[in-house]
């Protein structure tokens, strides 16, 4: 299977470490990723969708037409490009709309036909993947730690538009974790929402750290995680810096943030220093456990 | 107290637009869904989706217009798929967004001329260290590499009404 991968902005500016590990794990497990060159901004919420639906609608669909011209869908890790790009295409059923937006892209050269769709990370992995070939790949194991799996809200919801979990009990990204051998316990605020994207946390910066730390701390009450793992670099920045910001003498927090596929790079064997480089809550500790934990049991 | 002296009875036609699905927000019957699954409604102030809806039905086009709590959306969707009437109410909230920057320029997203004049949020093309150091490229394969492809994608963008209309914005860039 070829996929197109779509970059967005912030993994391929802030946290590279990240598109490195789906660059070497996707082909390593029998996805074939090609570039798409020329794309730009999906665009983000806070962009055009908050302020033009003709303008929002033509830089998606140029997007999806960078796909279609390679006869690729687009794969995605970032939650909002996943999200505005199903949206894009969903709206351009309209044909009044798709009209449109196809005589904006003739002055770029380009045609929006509806025939490339987009697949956010988790769905390859599980659904092109799957978790049985996961565990046949991975040389090291995340036994003996303890994970907690943040389902990206945009994947989720709306499910018509979105979803290929359930929405209401999705369970997908916890097996995933659960394949590297890791233990992922249910606990209260699972499914609450990281609250990094768009304009809380800029908006309304106390609010938005009182909310995450109302999750963090059924993190560290109720399931002691050694870790937490995202997919979706929303999450990743938000989760990983927002815990310094935390003031609470009572509890220690600390975990250590990881895209899914930087997590799943480490344990098929590719190197942290490329996969995992980038953070602010020091990784050392859980990569090194999980380099001294080979598959078989075997400690080395 | 609300005045309804100056309410504007087709308030939600000017915000909704024209399509089929504009007049669905009309649906809405006051339950609150939208609200108790919202991360941004513990904002200060808070973003009450459902309060929104009931000014653009109410016809409180001044209040609407100096309401900034829309901005705070956080896109998740969870109203979207929790409204029991199919309000949309996620919907409702880029679309107040968007009549917003239409009736004030001061509005418009500081990250808009930044798409325009380097296709992303984020200076993409200039972490060539950052992207070598993990063994990458030094640059992605985006269109803010490419000056003749660049050109164009501005081309297209200087076509849409958004840009035409705040020119001054997108000038300085």
């Amino acid at each position: 299977m070829k996929l197109g991968l779509f970059l967005g902005c912030n993994m391929p500016a802030i946290r590279p470490d990240a598109e490195r590990a789906i660059r070497l794990t996707l082909p390593a497990l029998g996805l074939e990723i090609v570039d798409l060159e020329g794309y730009a901004c999906c665009p983000g919420y806070g962009t055009f969708p908050a302020s033009d639906e003709e303008a929002s609608l033509a830089v998606s669909a140029r997007n999806l037409a960078i796909a279609e011209a390679k006869g690729v869908d687009i794969a995605v890790q970032c939650g909002s490009c996943y999200s505005v790009m199903r949206h894009a295409r969903h709206s351009l059923h309209d044909e009044g709309k798709k009209k449109r937006v196809n005589e904006l892209l003739a002055i770029d050269d380009k045609q929006f036909k509806g025939t490339s769709t987009t697949r956010h990370m988790l769905d390859l992995m599980y659904n092109e993947v799957g978790v049985e070939k996961i565990k046949k790949a991975i040389k090291y194991s995340l036994e003996g730690l303890t994970a907690t799996v943040q389902y990206p809200c945009h994947t989720l919801w709306p499910h018509e538009v979105m979803g290929f979990d359930d929405p209401r009990d999705p369970h997908m990204f916890r097996e995933l974790v659960e394949a590297l051998g890791a233990k992922v316990p249910r606990f209260s605020r699972e499914y609450q929402c990281c609250g990094g994207a768009g304009g809380f946390a800029a908006r309304n910066h106390p609010q938005a750290v009182a909310f995450a730390k109302r999750k963090f701390d059924a993190i560290v009450d109720e399931v002691k995680a050694d870790l937490i793992v995202v997919s979706c670099v929303t999450c990743l920045m938000w989760m990983d810096r927002v815990q310094s910001e935390f003031k609470d003498e009572t509890r220690k927090y600390g975990i250590p943030v990881f895209d899914y596929n930087q997590l799943l790079a480490i344990c098929m064997g590719f190197d942290p220093k490329e996969v995992a480089s980038i953070s602010v809550q020091p990784r050392e500790k859980v990569i090194q456990k999980i380099l001294s934990t080979p598959v078989g049991g075997q400690k080395g | 107290m609300i005045d309804l002296s100056e309410a504007k009875p087709d308030l939600w036609k000017e915000v909704m637009g024209e399509g089929e699905a504009a007049g669905d927000i009309r649906k809405c019957y006051n339950c609150a869904t939208c609200i108790s699954g919202c991360p941004a409604a513990e904002g200060k102030p808070p973003l009450l989706i459902r309060s929104l809806v009931r000014k653009i039905l109410l016809g409180l086009e001044e209040s609407l217009l100096e309401d900034e709590t829309p901005w705070s959306c956080v896109s998740c969707n969870k109203c979207e798929e929790m409204c029991p009437m199919g309000v949309h109410p996620f919907e409702v909230g880029l679309a107040v967004r968007r009549w917003q920057c239409r009736k004030d320029q001061t509005y418009l997203p500081p990250s808009l001329p930044e798409v325009f004049s380097t296709a992303h949020t984020q200076a993409v093309h200039k972490v060539k260290d950052l992207r070598k150091s993990v063994g990458l490229p030094e640059q992605p394969p985006s269109v803010v590499t490419m000056p003749e492809a660049m050109k164009r994608f501005q081309e297209m963008l200087r076509a849409t009404k958004i840009v035409q209309d705040n020119d001054f914005v997108f000038k300085a860039h």
